[in-house]
Order: C-alpha cells, then sequence, then structure tokens
C-alpha cells in the first residue's frame, strides 16, 4: 500500500509528498475500507443466519425484501435508524451512550490485523495474535457498562453473566492458541498463515512438501484438539447459543441490551456479529491456513512482492481473489457451523457453562499444551535442545512420531477428561434431585 | 412405538436403551447430524405431511391455503341460486344456540295482515365476536346457515364487522364450489323445506333483497297472476285491503264476530227487534277495527246511562279486542236493564266501518224505543261512512239519541 501510494504520489506526480503523510494517507484509506466492509458484513450475517437456522427448522425464512430476500438485513437497517432512542430516566445517561460504542470499538480494531489475503493484511504486527486476544477482551467493559448504566436488572443480570462468561472463556481460547504459538513459534498472523503451507504437512515441519496450500494446522492432533476448544470457546465468547446466556431472552428480556433501543441497540447487534465474524476468520485463520489453499501460493509466487519484485500485477490480483475467496469461504463456513450448533442444542445453565469452561475445556487446553510441546521437541529439537534422541530421524519420521505421540496423548486426555466431567455432572445432578426432593419432602 | 391411553391408566413410556457412546461426545455430533439433515431436507417441497422433513411452509398471499370442505371461520346465509328464496326461516335455532350470542334476527311479517312469514326480515351477525365454533350451522334445521372458508376479514374500522344480511346472503352455489360432498348431503333435505316454505311467502318476502330483478320479475308474475284471478268477493272491503286470499282470520276479527253474535243474541232474548248479525267476513285494517271498538263503547255507555237500573260495572279502557267483546256484552246487558222496553242493542266491535254504522244506528234506534217520544231528531240513515271518523260520529250521534230517550223517560216516570 505504502509502495503504491508512494509511486503514485511521489513518482507519478512528482509532489514529493513526505513518508509519514503517505503513510497515513494509506493507513486512512485502508480503515475506511475496513469500516465500509465490517458492516455489510454484519448486514450479509443476519440475513445468512435467519435464512440458514430457517431452513434447519423447515422453514423458509426471510424471502420478501427483494430476490429471496436479500434486501431485507437493508429494510432491518432503515427500521433501526428510525427508531426512537429511549434512554431511562433512571440511567447513567454518560455511560449509557458510550457503553455501545465501547462495545464497537474494539470489534473493529481487530481487523487491523486480519489478513483477507496473500499480502492484504491491514498491519503485520509481530504480535498479532496477542492484540486480536488483548483487544477482544475489551468490549467486555463496555458490556458491564451498558449492563450498569441501564440500571435494570435484567441488563446487570445480562452484563454480570456476559463478563463472567468472557473471562472463563477467554482461557480455554488462550491456552489453545497458546499450543498453537508453541508449534509455529510466531505471534504474528502473517508468519501464523505462511506456516501452513505445504500438503497436510506444514512446511515448517517438514520441509521438502509440494505447496498446496493445505498444510493447515488442523491436519495436526494438536491443533485439532485446540481447534475443539477454541471453536467451543469462541461459541461462548461471541454470545452464540449454546452459550447466549448473557443476553437469555427467555430468562433475562435481551440481558444488558434490555434498555437499549433504535441505533444503540444496532450498535450492540452489529458489534456482535463483527465479533463473530471475527472469531470465524481468526478460527479459519489461525486453524484452517487463513487464504491458503490449493494454488494461492503459486500464483502468489509469480506476484510482486517484497521477495519477488519483478513479478507481474496480474498475478497480484489473481492470488489476491483466490485468498479472499479461500478465506471468506473458510469463514462462511465456519458461521454455517456456529447457526448449525444454535439449530441443534439448547442453552446451557449458567452453573453448567461455568464447569464446562473450568473444569473440562481448561484441563482439556493445559493437556495440548504439553502435546505442543511434544511435537516442538520431535519434530525441531536436536542435540542443541538437549533431546538428542531424534537427532538421526529423518523429518518425516520426526513427523510421524510426534503425530502418533500426541494423537494417543490427546486421545486419552480427552476421553478421560470427558468422561471424569460426565461422571461429576451426573453425581452433581443426583445430588441436586436428592436436595429437591428433600425440600419437598417427597418419598426417595 | 404405540401407546394407547384409556381414561386413568398411567402409562410410562419406554424411552429405549440409552445409547452408550465409548467416545464422550459423540451423541453431541448426532444432534448435529439430526439438524443437518433437516437443512439438507429442506430445499425439497414437504406438503403432503408425508415426511417429518422437508419445507412445509405455505407461501400465503402467493399461495392460496388449500382448505379442508369442514374448514368453518364465519358463518354465512344462503339463498337459493334459480327463485332467489332465501333458506332461512328465522326459526331463531342459531340464535339460541349462538354461544357468544352474535346472531340476531328479525322474522319477515306480511305488510298486510302482519302475520309472521317463515322467511327473515334482518339478520345480523357480529363477526367481531363470533367465535367460528359452527354451532348456528350444525343446528340450522334448513341448512339456511353455513360455515365460509373466507378468513381475509380485516376491516379498518369496528362497525363494518357487524355484518347484515346483505353481507351475508350467498348463493347455494357459492357453498356447493366450497363444500361440494357437504351440500350433497344436505341438499334434498334443505330443498324440500325450502318449497315448502316458498309456498307459506307472500308477496316477494323471502327473496335475497339485493336480487332485484329477481324481485321485479316475481312481482310482475303476481300481477299476472292477480289480473288472471276473480274479483275480490266482497265490493264492499275498502282499496287498500289486500286482496282476498283464502287466510284464516286474525284472532282480532274472530273475537270482534263472536262479540257482534254474543250482542245480537242478547237483544235477540230481550225479545222486540230482530236481531241482526253484523257482516263479519270483510277485512278491516287494524285502526278500523280500534275505530269500531270505539263506537261499540260509547253505544255500550250510552245504553247503560239509558237504562234506569244505574250500570254497576265501569266499562275500563278497554285495550283489545277481548276488552271491546267485553264492553259490548255489557252493553247488552245494560240494555236489557234498562227497561221492560227493549233497550239498545249494541253491536259492539263491528268488524267495519259499515258495521259500525249499523252498530250505532241499532243502539240510536233501541234509546228510540225506550223512550215514550221518539227523536226524531237523529238522522236516520247517513251516506256509507268510509273511516272511523264517520264511524265515531255515528257513535255519538247514537248515544245523544239515547240519552234524550233517557231523560225523557224520566220526565214520564215523574209525571
Amino acid at each position: 500500500m505504502y509502495d503504491i501510494l508512494d509511486g503514485l504520489i511521489n513518482s507519478t506526480f512528482g509532489w514529493g509528498w513526505p513518508g509519514w503523510l503517505i503513510s497515513l494517507i494509506g493507513y486512512v484509506l485502508v480503515a475506511t475500507l475496513l469500516f465500509a466492509v465490517a458492516p455489510f458484513q454484519m448486514l450479509f450475517f443476519t440475513y445468512y443466519e435467519r435464512r440458514a437456522i430457517a431452513r434447519m427448522q423447515d422453514r423458509i425464512g426471510p424471502n420478501r425484501v427483494g430476490p429471496e430476500g436479500i434486501f431485507q438485513p437493508i429494510a432491518d437497517g432503515v427500521k433501526m435508524f428510525t427508531k426512537e432512542d429511549i434512554v431511562p430516566d433512571a440511567a447513567d445517561k454518560w455511560v449509557h451512550l458510550l457503553a455501545p460504542i465501547v462495545v464497537v470499538a474494539p470489534t473493529m480494531f481487530m481487523f487491523a490485523v486480519l489478513p483477507w489475503g496473500p499480502g492484504m493484511v491491514p498491519v503485520d504486527l509481530n504480535t498479532g495474535l496477542l492484540f486480536f486476544f488483548a483487544i477482544s477482551s475489551i468490549s467486555a467493559v463496555g458490556l458491564m457498562m451498558a449492563g450498569w448504566a441501564s440500571n435494570n436488572k435484567f441488563a446487570l443480570l445480562g452484563a454480570m453473566r456476559a463478563v463472567a462468561q468472557m473471562v472463563s472463556y477467554e482461557i480455554p481460547a488462550v491456552l489453545s492458541l497458546l499450543a498453537i504459538v508453541m508449534m509455529t513459534g510466531t505471534l504474528s498472523v502473517v508468519s501464523l498463515i505462511n506456516a501452513q503451507g505445504g500438503l497436510f504437512i506444514s512446511t515448517s515441519d517438514v520441509a521438502g512438501v509440494p505447496d498446496l496450500g493445505l498444510g493447515w494446522l488442523i491436519f495436526t492432533p494438536v491443533g485439532l484438539l485446540a481447534f475443539l476448544c477454541f471453536f467451543i470457546a469462541a461459541l461462548a465468547e461471541g454470545e452464540r447459543t449454546p452459550f447466549d446466556i448473557p443476553e437469555a431472552d427467555s430468562e433475562i428480556v435481551a440481558g444488558y441490551m434490555t434498555e437499549y433501543s433504535g441505533m444503540k441497540f444496532g450498535l450492540f447487534y452489529l458489534a456482535q456479529y463483527i465479533l463473530n465474524f471475527l472469531l470465524c476468520a481468526i478460527a479459519a485463520v489461525i486453524f484452517f491456513g487463513g487464504w491458503q489453499g490449493p494454488g494461492v501460493g503459486w500464483l502468489y509466487g509469480m506476484a510482486i512482492s517484497p521477495t519477488n519484485p519483478d513479478g507481474s500485477w496480474i498475478f497480484n490480483l489473481l492470488a489476491g481473489m483466490l485468498g479472499v475467496f479461500y478465506f471468506l469461504a473458510k469463514t462462511y463456513f465456519f458461521f454455517f457451523v456456529m447457526i448449525w450448533i444454535r439449530g441443534a442444542y439448547p442453552r446451557l445453565r449458567v452453573d453448567q457453562l461455568m464447569d464446562f469452561g473450568w473444569k473440562f475445556l481448561i484441563p482439556l487446553t493445559l493437556v495440548n499444551v504439553f502435546s505442543a510441546a511434544i511435537w516442538v521437541a520431535v519434530t525441531s529439537w536436536g542435540v542443541a535442545d538437549g533431546f538428542g534422541l531424534v537427532e538421526g530421524w529423518s523429518p518425516m519420521l520426526r513427523w510421524g512420531v510426534a503425530f502418533v505421540t500426541t494423537l494417543v496423548v490427546n486421545g486419552a486426555a480427552y476421553v478421560i477428561v470427558a468422561r471424569i466431567y460426565n461422571s461429576a455432572q451426573a453425581a452433581r445432578n443426583r445430588l441436586d434431585i436428592d436436595e429437591l426432593r428433600e425440600s419437598l419432602a417427597l418419598p426417595r | 412405538m404405540t401407546i394407547t391411553i384409556q381414561r386413568g391408566e398411567v402409562v410410562e413410556v419406554a424411552r429405549g436403551s440409552q445409547r452408550r457412546y465409548a467416545v464422550p461426545g459423540m451423541g453431541l455430533l448426532d444432534s448435529l447430524g439430526v439438524v443437518w439433515k433437516h437443512w439438507r431436507e429442506s430445499f425439497r417441497q414437504n406438503r403432503d405431511f408425508s415426511d417429518i422433513h422437508g419445507t412445509f411452509t405455505e407461501q400465503y398471499p402467493d399461495e392460496r391455503p388449500n382448505l379442508p370442505e369442514a374448514y368453518r371461520n364465519m358463518p354465512i346465509l344462503l339463498y337459493d341460486d334459480e327463485t332467489g328464496h332465501e333458506l332461512c326461516t328465522s326459526c331463531f335455532q342459531c340464535q339460541r344456540i349462538c354461544p357468544p350470542q352474535v346472531i340476531h334476527m328479525t322474522q319477515a311479517k306480511d305488510p298486510t295482515t302482519g302475520k309472521a312469514v317463515p322467511s327473515v326480515a334482518e339478520f345480523i351477525i357480529e363477526y367481531d365476536a363470533c367465535m367460528s365454533c359452527g354451532f348456528c350451522a350444525e343446528v340450522c334445521p334448513f341448512d339456511a346457515i353455513k360455515m365460509d372458508h373466507h378468513f381475509e376479514l380485516s376491516t379498518a374500522d369496528h362497525a363494518s364487522l357487524t355484518v347484515y344480511k346483505q353481507e351475508l346472503n350467498r348463493p347455494v352455489s357459492y357453498y356447493q364450489s366450497i363444500a361440494p360432498t357437504l351440500w350433497e348431503e344436505a341438499k334434498a333435505g334443505a330443498y324440500k323445506k325450502l318449497q315448502g316454505n316458498i309456498k307459506r311467502r307472500p308477496d316477494v318476502i323471502g327473496i335475497a333483497p339485493h336480487l332485484v330483478d329477481r324481485i321485479a320479475a316475481r312481482r310482475a308474475e303476481l300481477a299476472a297472476a292477480a289480473a288472471a284471478a276473480p274479483p275480490p268477493p266482497p265490493p264492499a272491503t275498502t282499496p287498500a285491503a289486500p286482496p282476498a286470499e283464502a287466510r284464516k282470520l286474525t284472532p282480532e276479527e274472530k273475537a270482534a264476530k263472536l262479540a257482534a253474535i254474543k250482542a245480537a243474541n242478547a237483544s235477540k232474548q230481550s225479545g222486540a227487534t230482530p236481531a241482526e248479525t253484523p257482516p263479519a267476513t270483510a277485512e278491516l285494517s287494524p285502526a278500523e277495527a280500534k275505530a269500531a271498538k270505539l263506537a261499540a263503547i260509547r253505544a255500550a255507555n250510552t245504553a247503560k246511562q239509558a237504562g234506569t237500573a244505574p250500570a254497576a260495572e265501569a266499562t275500563p279502557a278497554p285495550v283489545d279486542e277481548k276488552a271491546a267483546k267485553l264492553a259490548a256484552i255489557r252493553a247488552a246487558n245494560a240494555a236489557k236493564q234498562a227497561g221492560t222496553v227493549p233497550a239498545a242493542e249494541a253491536t259492539p266491535a263491528p268488524v267495519d266501518e259499515k258495521a259500525a254504522k249499523l252498530a250505532a244506528i241499532r243502539a240510536a234506534n233501541a234509546a228510540k224505543q225506550a223512550g215514550t217520544a221518539p227523536a226524531a231528531e237523529v238522522p236516520p240513515a247517513e251516506p256509507a261512512p268510509v273511516d272511523e271518523k264517520a264511524a265515531k260520529l255515528a257513535a255519538i250521534r247514537a248515544a245523544n239519541a239515547a240519552k234524550k230517550a233517557a231523560a225523557e223517560d224520566n220526565e214520564t216516570e215523574r209525571n
């Protein structure tokens, strides 16, 4: 971006503008573009979700506004904009006003490190993943503000639940990412994607694998377990069913959004759907190679890039289009899975939610971190690291041993933790029922 | 798994063995599989409910619902296509059974006789409170009220949900089109009853009011029939009277006739003048009957005054034909008591002004005869009065004559 603008302004027009100004113009352009794209993603997602969930429930869904109802979100948006903005008398006006902004802003920040295609990343932070998850936690502050400022019991309950849930489920999310970071040895989102080239085996683990862009981390046992845990945590973080207890409509009206109306409510909605988009996108990036896919690496190899300045711009365009296609296809598929889960499972109780997060996901992700350590040790360590056993092995053998070992460890850990969790839950249910019987003085 | 449940029986349903999965969490995948199947199959239409999968949605404004015949929404009234006659006879069965009591009706009456006709004059259903139970259609013995399939009843105002006969009327062919087999079952009985009812409906009563040409045609038919028929038998009937038809006497007419006969009998018993039975066959309008009654009462009163013996019984203001009868009897009695001379026989309750006149004249004559000097002032005869005014006049004159006679009587007694 900088290079293009620099070439355009300083070489073509010969204005001789300073570098910082060109950078500023570039970032403003990119930010504008993303701020335009994000709401459209949200609009599309609302339509997509309503249609998909309708199909799962043997219905048709919105199909009146435009062909197959494609303009339904526009109509909804118009409705949102024309609604009256009501602020309760007892509310803290300023906090009430600021809360939706505090919720939306971090979700917009998260776009900064999201790569859309090869070379298409607004900022390639070397701590991209950390930035992503650090920023996403900030919206919990906004939710708490909303719940507290509304001065409404349902809003406060919803906000409490939201914050408790987000704080609890950040831990398994970050722990599962920790395993990935250990395997790839980077926190940069771009190098994470670059590490996922190859064919079912990452090129960073085994050199010389043909680059078909399929070396996704999901194909390793560590990545698989990390993905499952991460996706469940992402559901909780995005307040999706079955973890939508912060806004459980049958229990606490609409949670922290109860006292919001009009476009402020719309902003919460926007934030939620953009967060869902981002969580799906980051899941696609971390575990499914982001824009990686058959053909992208080959096309990008012939394009203009820092390593290959003599490429042709047409390959830039083609690689970009194919990469964005792969990336969005994966993202939308994950969103479909989210809808699918919403269609299949009932909402969890608060105690079940906490139990599941703390007693099931966190132990599992901790074991996964251990597996990741085994993986790293077997595939890349040597005598210099004090692990001389694998020194003489070929890369394929190392990779095979690492795969089998981590598979066994992770599988066993999953079965054992799940069984323990199951029996603990069953025992707890029995206790609950006993207590209920005692309180009702029923015979056992 | 089929479960037959009988009353009072506790049934425990075996849910089947709970599947145990070797790997925990597989049950969750099963449920995802169920949802996936629903999603995949939802692109197929499933309108006959043959499967639990597939889209059931009926896109209503675009696709009209295929309603079953027995579907019921709001009641309507049927009329026959050919004759235009409504099937309803206003038997009030539907009004009686209607649980929210939203059916109201008025029975049609023959305008000339005031007689009830098996037809409905106005029929109102409050659709806003109707609960679509269909009891009215169930209970109707004439298959005149049926449940419609039309369900788009939204209106801009409340009042238009009160539906009158004009909007309730539907041809039989319409009902046949929405419920062919149901109508096939009801058809024979309904038409048979309708034929019977049409015979009892005079003039154009019973034809759906919006069928203007049907009504005109029927009117023309009736006029033609009237022209062909022999002229009405009693020439004395007033032009206002309807064409003479073979029909029963109304209770009022009957009562009048009876009273006249009784009065005549009484006078016969008293001996002197031969009693004439007043003509009773002619019809009279209610107003005329009233006037005649009035005349009779006055005659009676005067006759009482004429008598030496005080008339002990006060005649209360008569309000109906019964009272008129009573008055007539009393008049006769008073006349009888009036003395040795034949008293004024009051011929009360004459059935038309002619009869009233006659009665008055008779009363006057009797009174005159009662006196020693004949009262010459009373004009012996008048041109036939045509209305109640004349009858009243006659009665007043009779009364005057009677009074005079009584005065003379008193004088002679004093002498």
